[in-house]
């Protein structure tokens, strides 16, 4: 039992900006009305957030291990966690290990994370690496959009077996939702191609066209009633004048429900790499005028990462423009992963506009339950450099400084300089954790309302905002303190949620022969067993009609 | 260089009209490889299997795998590098003197038909094996191969992927780097991760006697490391849990017999491509399995005093030294 009394509550779930209340949390880590017994916390001239909700972040499985191997000179240079009784030792930087990763996200007050792409032939090793990542609830989702045995369906306009299809590999996944990556396009890269064009057919394909599998991936996520919309990475990541792609994409949609991954990755103008520009206002303009979209923003951060992604064929590129290591996994059927470390400097051109867009587009987006606080990553930075995002969404003069240390040609390309907003703390907790968790459908987190997780974040109130966002004083998990001044006091298991939609069962006898024409292991081996995941939590899946 | 660019063998089984052997004998030590995997596997895309794939085999001798292969390729012994290196030059069109391909043991009609192949295929593999990575030049052959891999994109669909080792050698490598950040080779002798092979791998840290006690799970160091490694597993208590009394369970303190993985004991095998597998027991067995004895030792442990002092909380840090 826990009692935080006379903290400022920033709770935009329930419209609370700055009220003064006490929260009180039972035994079951819950929020209650009231409680009698237990722990009081003085958090007078303190701030209190919901716990934040990555969206959008790749944390554990074979993509994330493959960039592991792929940078040791980076775990030799950076943070190192000791092994202490209540602690796993571990490694920080741009690829974090699994107990560091934990310890991370929770020392900066996050609660629960979704890892964005899993394949369901690995999705056993995703989620053994969950497990070993403490504190944190999850959820994962599902890449579809490449899988070969569901393209055969929607080329043959089988649109009920599709669906079923789908409902059966999110089960056999144990996962919550589902993402389609550069749709067609990594099914393309199997033969080293791409599909850069949404209304052409895919390689290999006569009818089926990119924008066919969105529209119909979209259409499956609400007839199953999945929790969280289709999570789309769309066509042409990347690419100078991909506004036009991703606009497109948009229209294709046809008024449903969607969530567009990292959009700064896809809001650009020009045509070539010298004349790449920010086209951040034609996308906010979409999403200002489309409600039922979400995004978020996949900001980057000037300095070392590594870049993890299904899209294929966008790391070949990237490898051939930079000439650093490349790493490349094709995964029979069903999707591909390409790493690419990369580093983003201000004095490079189109790096600068890329840093230029994400800031637009979390500021031109008015309303902070659309566009969610991310780095897509490590893609865009690394997810503990969160607070330097605030910081820049917070303090428009601070904006102004770095503006003034990029290379004066950015001028014509960004509309970044004009933008006076900042952000108050009720919209950075909106973008960090209120609007993520609904977005996901997770109805119990991003709220500090009776009956909901008792997951938050109490700071100590800095004009320093990196400061303040960087170092909480206290996060609590479950009703469990485990944050406290600086020092990880618990480390309990979080929980894994998964959606179980329905289909019919005669999609088993469907899919055997599919699978073993196509596959190379045993069909009865493929589903991952329930057993196999820490503290399940299975979420209704509630079909649109 | 660095990185790596492969697939998992389904796309091998799916799409690989060429497929290369390089170092190693699958015929022997992969020995379904061929059937379930690669050469002998019909798909869509290779309707008449074995007769739409091409297999060429790179070896310092004719092994039993020859008998399966298109081309055999005989490479003098320790110019792989040299002979990678080469074919790199060749797929770029950069002349390549006499002398040098005379270095590799191969013709240079040889080498213009394996290159000439290599730029036709609509999907080209490399599998590596020991040959390639044990001998000398040891990773930097490795990594020539992945190199010439990653550069033959720019003709055509390339990859290729190492010839695992027997046991679950890969879930080893996969769960140490997730854990740790790092396959093998590490000490936590400051309290976090470290790497070096060289200096942390086992075989010096035992030459070197740098360890007070050892701890060995399903790996024989007692049949096959030198003989200063050996002498030192003698002195220092050694523990050994493994299905079968082996060479290091004779010159150690203890020997624990467990149940064998797969056959008796359930877990999960990363495949040689790290996709992982369930392992279903399909047999029972008198002997724990390595999983309940580890975890009884550490409970056992857990009783013990602790290694920092009773309070003390080091903070992270923020920079290695």
């Amino acid at each position: 039992m826990l009692r935080i009394s006379g903290g400022k509550i920033y709770d935009p779930a329930n419209g609370i900006d700055g009220a003064i209340k006490d929260l009180c949390i039972d035994d079951h880590g819950k929020f209650v009305e009231t409680v009698s017994g237990g722990r009081t916390i003085d958090a007078a001239g303190m701030i209190v957030f919901p716990g934040g909700v990555d969206v959008h972040t790749h944390v554990a499985g074979g993509a994330i291990n493959f960039a592991r191997a792929m940078t040791p000179e980076d775990h030799r240079r950076t943070h190192a966690f000791i092994r202490t009784k209540s602690r796993r030792s571990g490694l920080g930087g741009m690829a974090p290990t699994t107990f560091a990763t934990g310890y991370l996200y929770a020392g900066m007050g996050w609660t629960t994370v979704n890892e964005a792409a899993v394949p369901v032939l690995s999705a056993r090793h995703t989620h053994e690496e969950l497990s070993d990542i403490p504190i944190v609830d999850k959820s994962t989702l599902t890449l579809m959009g490449n899988n070969e045995i569901l393209l055969d369906q929607l080329e043959d306009g089988e649109y009920e077996r599709a669906r079923n299809v789908v409902a059966w590999y999110v089960w056999a996944a144990k996962s919550y939702g589902i993402k389609a990556v550069n749709p067609g396009g990594v099914a393309a890269w199997k033969w080293g191609h791409d599909a850069k064009q949404l209304n052409s057919p895919i390689a290999g394909y006569n009818r089926l066209t990119p924008g066919g599998i969105i529209g119909n991936l979209a259409r499956i996520c609400d007839d199953l009633g999945l929790p969280h919309p289709l999570h789309l990475h769309c066509n042409n990541l990347g690419a100078p004048g991909n506004i036009a792609t991703t606009l497109d994409t948009l229209q294709h949609l046809d008024g449903r429900r969607a969530h567009i991954a990292h959009s700064q990755y896809h809001a650009y103008g020009g045509d070539g790499w010298d004349t790449m520009s920010s086209a951040s206002k034609q996308l906010a303009d979409y999403f200002n005028s489309h409600p039922n979209l979400t995004t978020d923003a996949g900001a980057v951060l000037f300095g070392d990462t590594v870049t993890i992604t299904a899209d294929g064929p966008w790391q070949h590129l990237l490898y051939k423009l930079t000439g650093r290591k490349w790493g490349n996994l094709d995964v029979e059927n069903e999707t591909g992963c390409g790493i690419v470390p990369y580093t983003y400097r201000p004095s490079n051109l189109v790096n600068a506009v890329q840093w230029a867009t994400g800031l637009e587009l979390l500021l031109l987006i008015r309303d902070p339950f659309q566009v969610f606080l991310s780095t897509d990553h490590p893609n865009g930075g690394c997810f503990w450099r969160y607070p330097e995002i605030i910081k820049l969404l917070m303090c428009a003069d601070f904006r102004k400084e770095c503006l003034a240390k990029l290379p004066d040609a950015i001028k014509k390309k960004i509309t970044l300089p004009e933008i006076d907003r900042e952000y108050t703390l009720y919209e950075i907790a909106a973008a960090m954790s209120a609007g993520p968790a609904r977005a996901l459908g997770l109805k119990n987190k991003g709220s500090l309302a009776v009956g909901c997780d008792a997951d938050l974040v109490i700071y100590e109130a800095d004009d320093n905002v990196e400061k303040m966002f960087g170092h909480p004083r206290y996060v609590i998990k479950g009703g469990e303190i485990v944050i406290e001044d600086g020092d990880i006091r618990e480390t309990p298991h979080g929980r894994e949620y998964i959606a179980k939609p329905s289909y019919d069962p005669a999609t088993e006898e469907f899919m055997r022969p599919l699978f073993e024409d196509r596959y190379t292991m045993s069909f009865e081996n493929y589903p991952v067993e329930i057993e196999r995941l820490e503290h399940p939590s299975i979420q209704t899946c509630k079909p649109a009609n | 260089m660095g990185g790596k660019v492969t697939c998992t063998l389904g796309e091998v089984k799916q799409r690989a009209d060429f497929i290369v052997y390089w170092g190693g004998n699958p015929a022997e030590c992969h020995p379904r490889h061929f059937t379930k995997y690669t050469i002998m596997q019909k798909s869509k895309f290779l309707p008449r299997g074995r007769k739409d794939r091409t297999m060429v085999l790179v070896d310092i001798r004719e092994t039993k795998s020859a008998k399966a292969a298109d081309i055999f390729l005989q490479v003098r012994p320790g110019k792989d590098f040299e002979l990678i290196t080469i074919l790199r030059a060749m797929i770029k069109g950069q002349a390549v003197g006499d002398a040098q391909i005379a270095v590799a043991g191969l013709t240079r009609e040889a080498l213009e038909d394996l290159v000439q192949r290599m730029k036709a295929a609509k999907f080209g593999c490399m599998f590596f094996g020991m040959g390639l990575s044990m001998t000398r030049g040891k990773h930097m052959n490795s990594a020539a191969l992945l190199t010439l891999a990653a550069e033959m994109n720019a003709f055509t669909k390339f990859v290729a992927m190492p010839m695992r080792g027997h046991g679950n050698v890969t879930g080893a490598d996969v769960i140490m780097r997730w854990q740790t950040g790092y396959p093998f080779g590490i000490t936590f002798n400051r309290g976090y991760p470290r790497y070096n092979p060289g200096e942390f791998s086992t075989v010096d840290v035992l030459v070197r006697g740098d360890c007070d006690a050892a701890f060995i799970i399903g790996a024989d160091p007692g049949g096959t490391m030198p003989q200063p490694a050996i002498d030192h597993l003698k002195r220092i208590p050694t523990i050994v849990l493994d299905p079968h009394v082996t060479h290091t369970s004779k010159l150690a303190r203890i020997h624990i017999t467990t149940a064998p993985q797969g056959i008796a004991a359930p877990g999960t095998a990363y495949r040689m491509d790290e996709i992982p597998m369930p392992l279903k027991p399909a047999l029972k067995s008198p002997y724990p399995s390595d999983e309940e004895v580890v975890r009884r030792i550490n409970e056992a442990i857990d009783k013990k005093p602790f290694w920092l002092p009773e309070g003390s909380q080091p903070q992270m840090l923020t920079a290695q030294v």
